[in-house]
């Protein structure tokens, strides 16, 4: 296990540095660059041209990633955070410290000023998510797999597919309609902002609703597969042989080995709620981390695409490890 | 009552007015901009300055408004005067106030004066005017913003507006390469000048009529020297409000302050705050989400509002639109310096492929008024009267038949995609070039990336916003050399006419050289311009003494909600 740990961590710093530098050369493809940006669309050539120079963008790729990392690792100065560039940018933690992310050109703040804060709300969205969309999923999965082809499977199975093939927007807009606009009994939107007239915790149901309704037909067909899958081993048919009751052949054998595949899709759908609830924020004008995302891939902002990046990838690696490793707990042939 | 010192551009108006060769308006728009006092001009027209409607007697409460909260700590480099500016209006103000009728009036200047050839223009500060901090504000304080806007290294826009004006550019050695470099300074060491602790003067290179209009571009925003540039919560300001919460991407909440120097103001823009509290709250760019938000009552109305949210919010039955006439549109406009738009034919064909009106609907839902292809709106004090340009298919494709595409051609038309109208608009002119033979494919880009290639694509779809006075949109975007000239656009007769126009106070006379102007766009022009687009929002019927400018800003001090 602790070779494993190593293994594992030396991988996840190879995978942070190709992905990063992938990031960076990306921006070689993009027309626009940090110093328009930072002065925005109505700015003169002559004073984009001047800030390139100042800022050294002419530079090989390389020299700029290189740059770029030994700001993050707190090495050198933001180069933006220079009171001669006469930009007002400036880093309350000071121009040099590790897990410097730079400043983002979007929202003229350093990244750590903002990321933290988004990812923090949706990790509040996503927790209250997951905490629903994993027991109902579960149960959804097991009632139908316990009896295929019965009424309540058929049943689970069409309301299942039905929701997993709808677009979160569709969701979104239809949840919106129905209970915001026409029954007014739900806010529309999410700003997170208290006060107008609609309680916090009530500006979360919607977008809650979305993803819950979108993500657990997904996971509910993956619990029932394996469900069936295990129901029909060998094993359980010898429990039932044995006369033990249906309920505890359930609870005590089957459930058990059932879990141990859709265990990596429960987990992986941590990412997804993080990186990928793009969608579901924007509806809601939810201030998370996807959202955050999309406007900064929009808009070119480079520092705040790397810091995302970097996040998610952690996360990621992060969800795999604990996989792995509830995999070797509930798993006794991955031991060996 | 002509008086001694009395500009005699001012006299010269009110000739015109008596002799019938301009309106009353243009006669307000024009002697209020030379100095003459907004009272006195009313009252030489016979008329009463409009008013705001009173703000009910209502008083206090928090209101609500759905937009974009971007980032808000350097006002010199604001870029998005309906989202940025309207949060930091609310704290800071400007020297002068255009309203929604295209009239300026002095604002934290008691008056202005303009010397005969209109290069040196006098400004004379209110004395009553207080920072938050009880300080007085002074003729220095407006140096020390004037010269920060004008210092190319703080990168605002506002130089555009003036560097003609009041800079020139200088030799600055060499840059790596050696080739010459150069930079742009003062043209002359006092031509931003303090007379005394009130007054400051304006010294120009060239006449300059449109000053006082250039002073209420959305950056040049008073700000307090001892914030050094930067604004944020709890920054000093002169405004009726203060900021005091600031989450970027979520929200900018500004407070009522106690000692409003305007309070009790009769002007039509002073008086108030009668609210307590304003919010911002950012709703993001999804046309649905704002929907949302009003309906339920999230939000009190919409900073901006986009055409296709219209019909939904119309529906509404608590919700109020406001509009007013604009100069807002987004030109269709050809590279002349790249093939197949060098030809003059090709770009008259394009012209006269497009079916005006239909776009009216098409693109703006109703919520515009018709384009002449000149870039010049109707509702502006200058604009000249021209002939609308009808489609005519046949008369198109002989002209590309002697540009030499008999068969037509095939082109690409750039569009940002973060103002839905525009794509709109974009769709339907294509749809309608196929019948002149033009094949245009669409190529929707993100804003940001539009906005880094906007002045090189060969054909492009740019918006432009209301500016007070034709002339300052037609010297922005079509005079030879200038940055903003994204067309590459070059004609020495349009550009003499330009000079033209900028030195003459004589409105019946400025008004037939920008009918020359609009007909040599219309005919020789580098772009077609359907419509011009309403601005327009909505706002709950409870909020009162709201009233829709022509560029989305919003007045806090004058805004009340009914209980």
């Amino acid at each position: 296990m602790p070779g494993f740990l190593v293994r594992r961590s030396l991988t996840l710093l190879l995978t942070l540095v190709a992905a990063s530098f992938l990031v960076f050369s990306i921006t070689e493809f993009s027309p626009s660059n940090v110093a328009r940006e930072t002065l925005g669309a109505y700015a003169l050539p002559e004073q984009v041209h001047l800030l390139y120079e100042k800022l050294q963008l002419g530079d090989p790729l390389l020299v700029r990633y290189v740059r770029w990392a030994g700001v993050l690792l707190g090495l050198r100065k933001d180069p933006l955070d220079n009171p001669a560039l006469g930009l007002n940018i400036h880093d309350p933690k000071g121009p040099r410290y590790l897990g410097n992310f730079g400043y983002s050109t979007l929202f003229r703040v350093p990244v750590n000023q903002i990321i933290w804060n988004r990812l923090g709300n949706t990790a509040v969205l996503a927790g209250i998510a997951f905490a629903i969309i994993v027991p109902l999923s579960m149960l959804l999965g097991i009632l139908a797999g316990m009896r295929p082809g019965s009424f309540l499977d058929r049943a689970l199975s069409v309301a299942s597919i039905t929701m997993t093939s709808m677009p979160e927007y569709a969701i979104g807009v239809i949840l919106a309609a129905i209970f915001a606009v026409w029954l007014k009994v739900l806010p529309g939107t999410s700003p997170l902002v208290g006060g107008t007239g609609w309680p916090l915790p009530s500006q979360f149901v919607l977008p809650v609703a979305v993803l819950v309704l979108y993500d657990s037909g997904y996971v509910a067909r993956m619990v029932r597969a394996s469900m069936i899958d295990v129901l029909n081993r060998p094993f359980v048919r010898t429990a039932i042989l044995k006369g033990l009751p249906r309920r505890r052949v359930i609870l005590r054998h089957a459930l058990r080995n059932a879990m141990i595949a859709p265990f990596t899709v429960i987990l992986l759908q941590i990412n997804w709620l993080i990186g990928g609830v793009v969608v579901t924020e924007t509806v809601f004008a939810y201030p998370g981390f996807g959202r955050m995302l999309l406007q900064a891939s929009l808009f070119g902002d480079i520092a705040l695409i790397e810091a995302a990046t970097l996040i998610a990838l952690v996360i990621a690696m992060a969800t795999q490890l604990l996989s792995d490793i509830g995999y070797w707990l509930l798993d006794p042939q991955a031991r060996t | 009552m002509p008086s001694e010192n009395e500009n005699p551009n001012i006299r010269l108006l009110k000739k015109e007015l008596a002799e019938g060769r301009i309106d009353r308006r243009e006669f307000l728009r024009f002697a209020t901009l030379l100095g003459m006092a907004v009272p006195a001009a009313y009252a030489f027209v016979g008329e009463r300055p409009i008013r705001p409607a009173a703000a009910a007697s209502a008083q206090g409460g928090t209101l609500r408004l759905g937009t974009r909260v971007k980032s808000l700590e350097n006002p010199a480099t604001y870029s998005w005067g309906g989202y940025d500016s309207n949060v930091t209006r609310q704290v800071c103000e400007y020297l002068t106030l255009t309203d929604r009728d295209n009239v300026t009036h002095p604002y934290l200047l008691e008056k202005w004066d303009a010397s005969p050839d209109l290069k040196t223009w006098t400004l004379s500060l209110r004395r009553n005017v207080k920072w938050h901090n009880g300080e007085d504000f002074t003729a220095d304080d407006v140096l020390w913003n004037l010269k920060r806007l004008t210092d190319p290294a703080v990168g605002s826009s506002f130089i555009g507006l003036v560097q003609d004006f009041l800079l020139k550019s200088v030799p600055n050695g060499t840059d790596k390469a050696g080739k010459p470099e150069t930079k742009l300074v003062w043209w002359d060491a006092n031509a931003i000048e303090k007379v005394d602790s009130h007054t400051i003067r304006l010294n120009g290179r060239v006449p300059q009529v449109a000053i006082p209009e250039y002073l209420f571009h959305y950056p040049a925003l008073m700000l307090y020297p001892g914030d050094k540039g930067v604004f944020g919560a709890g920054s000093q300001g002169t405004g009726a409000f203060t900021m005091t919460d600031y989450q970027i991407g979520k929200i900018a909440a500004v407070r009522a302050v106690k000692t409003y120097w305007a309070t009790g103001e009769t002007t039509s823009w002073g008086g108030g705050p009668y609210l307590d509290e304003i919010q911002f709250i950012d709703l993001g760019d999804n046309m649905a989400t704002g929907i949302s938000a009003m309906a339920s009552h999230q939000v009190d109305g919409l900073v901006v509002t986009d055409p296709s949210q219209a019909p939904a919010l119309q529906a509404m039955p608590s919700f109020q639109l406001y509009k007013v006439g604009s100069a807002q549109c987004a030109v269709l406009r050809f590279h002349v310096d790249l093939k197949p738009w060098d030809n003059a034919n090709v770009r008259m064909a394009m012209r006269l492929g497009l079916e005006n009106a239909a776009f009216i609907e098409l693109a703006l839902r109703g919520l515009g008024t018709l384009g002449q292809d000149c870039h010049v709106a109707p509702v502006l004090p200058d604009y000249g009267k021209v002939p609308d340009i009808d489609r005519n298919v046949a008369k198109a494709k002989e002209l590309l038949k002697e540009a030499g595409f008999p068969n037509g051609f095939d082109t690409e038309l750039a569009v940002p995609s973060d103002i839905g109208w525009i794509v709109a608009q974009c769709q339907a002119a294509v749809e309608q070039w196929k019948a002149i033979g033009a094949r245009v494919k669409l190529n929707v880009m993100p804003g940001a990336e539009y906005w880094d290639v906007w002045t090189k694509v060969p054909f492009g779809c740019t918006i432009w916003y209301h500016r007070p006075l034709g002339v300052m949109l037609l010297n922005l975007a079509y005079r030879t050399g200038v940055p903003w000239n994204e067309s590459g656009y070059s004609n020495p007769e349009f550009d003499q006419l330009l000079n033209q126009a900028g030195g003459i106070l004589q409105s019946g006379k400025r008004r037939e050289v920008m009918q020359k102007l609009q007909e040599i766009l219309q005919q020789d022009g580098p772009m077609a311009q359907p419509v011009f687009a309403e601005s327009f929002t909505f706002m709950d019927k409870k909020v009162s003494g709201f009233s829709m400018h022509p560029t989305n800003y919003v007045f806090g001090n004058r805004l009340s909600l009914a209980a």
